[in-house]
């Protein structure tokens, strides 16, 4: 195997904390042991406001290619990258670009009438179908050998606190927008809430006894009856508690190859605030407890996404004071906003490959290789183009191994609606359709060549 | 719904089990001829050495006569061994005398239970005050909860989608959100393409339980609820098809909840849709409806928090709520509260502190250690000493960065500790405290967080009757306190469960889902009124001759159901409330009446109805009860009369010698309800006590089995006539529930119960654990105050929240 370290310098590297790291069980683990099968995931991730594509796409076609200014983050996952050029969003109907570019990304299909107006064409609502997101996450969900805790889960970073067509593009059905959580610690409460407060409610509880010594000597012996029966419960339930700590240490420690029972309860800084400024950390916390999750199987379906169509954060870490969408809608020929929006892309490209180097310095649990292996991450934008607002060319790029297609290349497709891709990942994820999303756009079915 | 196999299970209720042990059995004669025996026995030979009730002599045998043999084994021993001097003296028949005589008189585990005194026991939170006391911890961060007389919302319509001041065209308040504009505008300089409305108001809650609300919008609506920013439903954008939006949740009783709807017609180049609107619920037990002009007020009230937790029912043995059992599933609903509680202090109420004193310098995250103080002190009901603040606080602290996580620590601690749990696990603290403890206890099942509560208490300000009959005075005019007599009300009517009423559809047509809410609703107005009135009088809640009624209730029940309005008035002012706005309203509400208010809305519009002294003979004949205490087809005077004897007059019933099937009418066609029940209880033995249930229940007659006055069953004249003999002997005749109602009003035996129910639902402790006068005593004041029942709750609450003086207060104090 490619990873030098051990697993358990692993997880301390993770920066786990003590006693959470020792309790690893009671996180339920469906479908860990049942299936023969490779475990495939996929991860979603969105970014705003188009790229610069003469500084994105590689000039070449197939094996050989070299990485633009903007993909150059990506380089150290050569060898598992696939760019592919030429997808179109041709989505029509209701709703200007920016909606139906996220709208239509995943789902493939028109938004409904609505009253929502953009800046051009007819105002719209929601989605008029399901993501593919979502659509994977049933059809994973119905099958017990790949169904998981959760199913999907939805990653945001700085996703505006509204919910509009802007705002959202997973979609659990038509009219059903999926939110994203954003706050790295309503999505930690929703992993670990139980386990945590588990570990908590342990050491609380020794507290508790003490003063329960205390408050006995208050009351008249009548009375104290019911306080010792109480005491005794809290003490019966504190020494559960930690024999079920314990046992999870023994478990643990008796040795050293990866169980599959082997959760770590990642720890996040604390007091982070959801503020424009703290967004470089907020996308490390996501990612981690993404990776962390999809580690435990918790789901094997994600999506990440960072900010929102017409998404307009200020990236002053890069000394960027006006926010993407402004300078996005610059003409090319002012260079000031083209470096800039060069520079803002390679960033979101940076928050990619950070998910892929966690994912590739994660052994796969109870399999083989890195976790990279066994998951794609899609990551993709609402336009080709910010100042032209065109969704020909969708910025589409992979990276990891867990679709199987064939990586280290470069493609061009021509013209090709999205739709064909998104047949092709649920095919390659195992479960072909005829159409996704309008059937008008997947006459030829999923695209060839990728495997 | 009664069905004839519970009739048996229905008279033998716990409640007369217990009271019963004391009266003696035609069996048990022999039993008591023979302890008779004993007791002379046990005078002449015994108590020399063992005292008058065996607790022993000094000197003599010492240890009190107590043990667990049973009558035989204890006869064995005493003929064996007893008397001492001369074993052969008490043997046979003497030794079984004596036994059977001092094993029942205080010997036993019974007899032990059964001479103790009845006391003050401590207990945990029941469920309710549970959610009650996190409630007014939420709130004293907040604004201490607030009443208000107006009802509906108030409704700003602006011309555009935006609220611009000038833009403004109409501000009024709206009696409910039901409103079907299509494509027209809502009123006068309106843009019917582009507009918004404005709703705001806080939802009144009378009962705890789960409700679920229901938004229906064609167009852009967002809704919050509970606090300002506290999102219930977003649908910012409008999409085709997506129009209903419910959500589940949970609310606790006595509680008004502030919300917000903006509702927004969009200009678009596309077509736009006809705009409807409408907010409705379905409250617990309930159907769904547009939600009522009396649970609304048009003004955003305190920020309000509910529980969501599931709490395990509590104890109700003794026909209360009483928090006497722990267990694991309760022990996990306390943690869940805890963790749930955790969360909304680090949302909404930790950001909020944090801001009011963010001009101060925050070093060793003291800001932090001083909300969690404050949080801790309210919740433990007094101060915090030293050793305290440093286990439940500092130390918490001290173990976690985040703050977040240090909150959810310190709550999971102090929420879970018996200082929070425990309500009257004060002792330490001052007399004043206490007094609030048990003030906040007993009127709002809760804990003291109003400022000025807090500060009588900490000023020592609660120590004197006066003091304490003022705080109770204040407290009275509040919804915790109306919501929590609301459902003493329905308790003492016997109305906890009417979820399962239901009729033969046949014999009854019309008597539907919907009319037993409107019956629900028509009760619960009438209660809700007689609480809020300035007079409250108990009788009148026995006598009054007209009810809360609708337009689908004249349907079913007849004409003196029917509105005592003129026709196309049929919205009541209530007494206290609206009338200002209403009649403000009124023109307008005319002009657009047609296209704003659904048809099906008209039907449930309540007023009160016409007066009838014989169809609306007090609450106790309102159809909602008379239906419950009745069978599918027939109505059932046993049931009445049970309900009559033991809840209205507080008397006590033994269970039946057996069980018995009530006749079946099928198969007695000639005969009428009165004559059949008459046949089946005439024997000897069921007359002991069926001669008071059925002369008692047979007045009720006049009301079938949904309460629908009747002067005939089949082809017989309805016999209405009754008796009761009252605990002091006395015997009364009447005709009719007209009669009784009117006797009722004016029954002591009636008061007394009354007056004993009151005590036990607010206090939650048995009337005489403070001592053997009370209930007469707050009886006589109760009378002599006209029957006022909020000065019927002062005086129980002074008398269960009075801490004793200092010279007597040792002798409570807790052992060291």
């Amino acid at each position: 195997m490619r990873h030098r370290n051990t697993r358990r310098e692993f997880i301390r590297n993770l920066g786990i904390s003590g006693a959470a790291a020792n309790l690893v069980l009671a996180l339920p683990s469906l479908g860990w042991e049942a299936s023969g099968q490779k475990k495939q995931r996929v991860i979603f991730v969105f970014s705003p406001n188009g790229v610069i594509p003469k500084h994105f796409w590689p000039d070449e076609e197939g094996e050989k290619f070299e990485l633009k200014r903007i993909l150059e983050p990506l380089a150290p996952y050569r060898d598992q990258l696939l760019t592919l050029r030429g997808i179109d969003n041709r989505i029509k109907g209701d709703g200007d670009g920016h909606m139906r570019g996220i709208g239509c990304l995943l789902t493939g299909v028109e938004l409904f009438p609505g009253d929502v107006q953009g800046g051009s064409d007819t105002p719209a609502g929601w989605s008029m179908g399901i993501s593919i997101d979502q659509h994977l996450k049933n059809k994973l969900q119905a099958d017990a050998n790949t169904r998981t805790r959760f199913g999907s889960l939805e990653f945001g970073v700085m996703v505006p606190d509204r919910a509009d067509t802007w705002t959202r593009w997973s979609y659990a059905g038509p009219n059903q927008p999926v939110a994203p959580i954003s706050d790295p610690y309503q999505m930690f409460n929703k992993l670990y809430g139980n386990i945590q407060n588990r570990v908590m409610l342990a050491s609380v509880l020794d507290d508790l006894s003490e003063d329960f010594k205390k408050i006995e000597k208050m009351v008249s012996n009548e009375d104290r009856q019911i306080l010792q029966q109480h005491a005794e419960l809290v003490r019966s339930v504190e020494l559960e508690l930690k024999s079920e700590l314990q046992k999870a240490t023994e478990q643990k420690t008796s040795d050293n190859t990866p169980a599959p029972t082997d959760h770590a309860v990642p720890k996040l800084p604390p007091n982070v605030q959801e503020q424009n400024d703290n967004m470089p950390l907020i996308s490390r916390m996501q990612t981690d407890l993404m990776v962390n999750s999809l580690m435990s199987d918790f789901t094997r379906v994600a999506s990440m996404q960072i900010t929102n169509s017409v998404g307009n954060p200020r990236m002053r870490w890069l000394n960027i004071d006006e926010g993407h969408h402004t300078i996005s809608h610059e003409p090319d020929s002012n260079e000031d906003a083209y470096e800039q929006l060069i520079k803002i892309n390679t960033w979101y490209s940076e928050q990619v490959a950070y998910m892929a180097k966690k994912l590739k310095e994660t052994p796969e649990p109870g399999g083989d290789g890195s976790m990279l292996d066994h998951t794609t991450i899609v990551w993709t934008n609402e336009l080709g183009k910010g100042n032209s607002h065109t969704r020909n060319s969708i910025p589409f790029v992979m990276v990891g191994g867990g679709l199987g297609f064939k990586t280290g290349r470069s493609l061009n497709f021509g013209n090709q609606p999205h739709n064909r891709l998104l047949l092709s990942i649920t095919e390659a994820m195992g479960h072909a359709e005829k159409t996704f999303g309008n059937p008008d756009y997947c006459g030829d079915g999923p695209l060839t060549g990728l495997v | 719904m009664l069905t004839q196999a519970c009739l048996v299970a229905c008279l033998a209720g716990p409640t007369a089990l217990a009271k019963d042990a004391n009266t003696p059995s035609k069996h048990s004669v022999d039993e008591a001829q023979l302890a008779a025996r004993g007791a002379q026995i046990y005078k002449e030979t015994c108590q020399s050495c063992h005292g008058k009730t065996g607790q022993g002599i000094e000197g003599q045998y010492e240890r009190a006569l107590a043990g667990d043999l049973s009558l035989g084994s204890l006869t064995k021993l005493i003929s064996r061994t007893m008397p001492e001097e001369d074993a052969d003296a008490c043997i046979g028949e003497d030794a079984a005398a004596v036994a059977t005589y001092i094993h029942n008189a205080f010997y036993s585990e019974a007899a032990r239970v059964r001479n103790r005194p009845p006391r003050i026991a401590m207990s945990r939170l029941t469920g309710e005050q549970l959610r009650q006391s996190i409630a007014d911890l939420y709130g004293h961060f907040t604004k201490p909860p607030e009443t208000s007389d107006q009802r509906g919302v108030k409704a700003t319509y602006y011309n555009g989608t935006s609220r611009k001041s000038e833009e403004l065209q109409i501000d009024r308040v709206d009696k409910v959100i039901d409103f079907d504009f299509g494509t027209e505008s809502p009123g006068d300089g309106i843009a019917p393409q582009s507009y918004l409305i404005h709703w705001e108001g806080s939802l009144k809650v009378d009962k705890t339980g789960r409700y679920q609300i229901v938004l229906r919008s064609t167009c852009s609506c967002m809704m919050e609820f509970g606090s300002r920013n506290r999102e219930l439903i977003n649908n910012h954008v409008q999409s085709e098809g997506r129009d209903e939006f419910k959500r589940d949740i949970f609310l606790t009783a006595g509680r008004a909840y502030p919300f917000e709807i903006s509702f927004l017609q969009r200009k678009r180049k596309t077509k736009q849709p006809p705009a409807r609107v409408s907010l409705s619920w379905i409250p617990p037990g309930g159907i769904e409806e547009v939600i009522p002009q009396q649970n609304l007020i048009p003004e955003q009230l305190a920020d309000t928090f509910a529980l969501q937790a599931k709490l395990p029912p509590d104890d109700r043995s003794y026909g209360y709520d009483r928090g006497t059992a722990v267990g694991r599933q309760w022990d996990e609903s306390t943690t869940a509260t805890a963790i749930e509680f955790a969360e909304i202090a680090i949302e909404e109420l930790y950001p909020k502190y944090r801001h009011r004193y963010r001009a101060e310098a925050d070093e060793n995250r003291s800001v932090l250690k001083r909300f969690l103080a404050e949080v801790v002190t309210v919740a433990f009901r007094g101060k915090l000493d030293a050793p305290t603040r440093k286990l439940y606080i500092d130390q918490q602290i001290e173990r976690v960065e985040d703050d977040g996580e240090a909150i959810r620590r310190v709550m999971l601690l102090a929420l879970k500790s018996p200082r929070f749990l425990y309500p009257t696990l004060d002792t330490e603290h001052s007399r004043s405290q206490r007094t609030a403890n048990r003030l906040a206890l007993v009127m709002h099942d809760s804990l003291p967080s109003a400022p000025w509560l807090v500060n009588a208490a900490a000023k020592d300000k609660l120590q004197n009757d006066s003091q304490l009959t003022n705080a109770a005075r204040r407290m009275v005019d509040d919804y915790r306190t109306h919501a929590k007599t609301l459902t003493f009300l329905n308790d003492w009517l016997g109305l906890q469960n009417t979820d399962e009423i239901a009729k033969d559809t046949e014999q009854f047509p019309g008597f539907d889902p919907n009319t037993i809410q409107d019956l629900k609703k028509s009760m619960n107005r009438f209660l809700l009124d007689f609480i809020e009135s300035d007079t409250s009088d108990f009788r009148e809640l026995l006598q009054a001759d007209w009810r809360y009624t609708t337009k689908r209730l004249e349907n079913y029940y007849g004409s003196a159901w029917r509105s005592d309005m003129p026709e196309g008035q049929p919205d009541t002012p209530k007494p206290r409330a609206t009338q200002e706005t209403e009649t403000q309203e009124t023109a307008d509400t005319k002009k657009n009446q047609s296209i704003r208010h659904a048809a099906t809305q008209i039907e449930s519009i309540m007023s009160r109805s016409i007066q009838d002294r014989e169809i609306h003979a007090g609450v106790l004949s309102h159809p909602l009860i008379m239906s419950n205490l009745a069978y599918h087809r027939t109505t059932s005077p046993i049931h009445r009369g049970v309900f009559l004897t033991r809840r209205t007059l507080g008397r006590v019933l033994r269970p039946p010698d057996a069980s018995f099937t009530p006749l079946s009418a099928e198969l007695h066609p000639d005969l009428t309800t009165r004559e059949r029940v008459q046949l089946q209880t005439g024997e000897i033995n069921c007359q002991a006590c069926h001669e008071q249930i059925n002369s008692l229940g047979f007045a009720f007659e006049h009301f079938d089995a949904t309460g629908r006055f009747r002067r005939k069953e089949k082809t017989k004249q309805i016999n209405a006539a009754g008796s009761y003999t009252d605990r002091n002997g006395k015997r009364v005749a009447f005709n009719g529930a007209r009669e009784l109602a009117d006797y009722l009003a004016q029954s002591e035996d009636c008061h007394h119960a009354f007056v004993e129910a009151a005590f036990e639902h607010f206090v939650k402790q048995p009337i005489t654990a403070y001592g053997s006068g009370t209930a007469d005593k707050i009886t006589k004041s109760f009378q002599d105050s006209g029957y006022n029942i909020h000065e019927l709750l002062i005086s129980i609450a002074v008398t269960a929240s009075r801490q004793p003086t200092a010279a007597t207060t040792t002798t409570l104090r807790p052992q060291p």
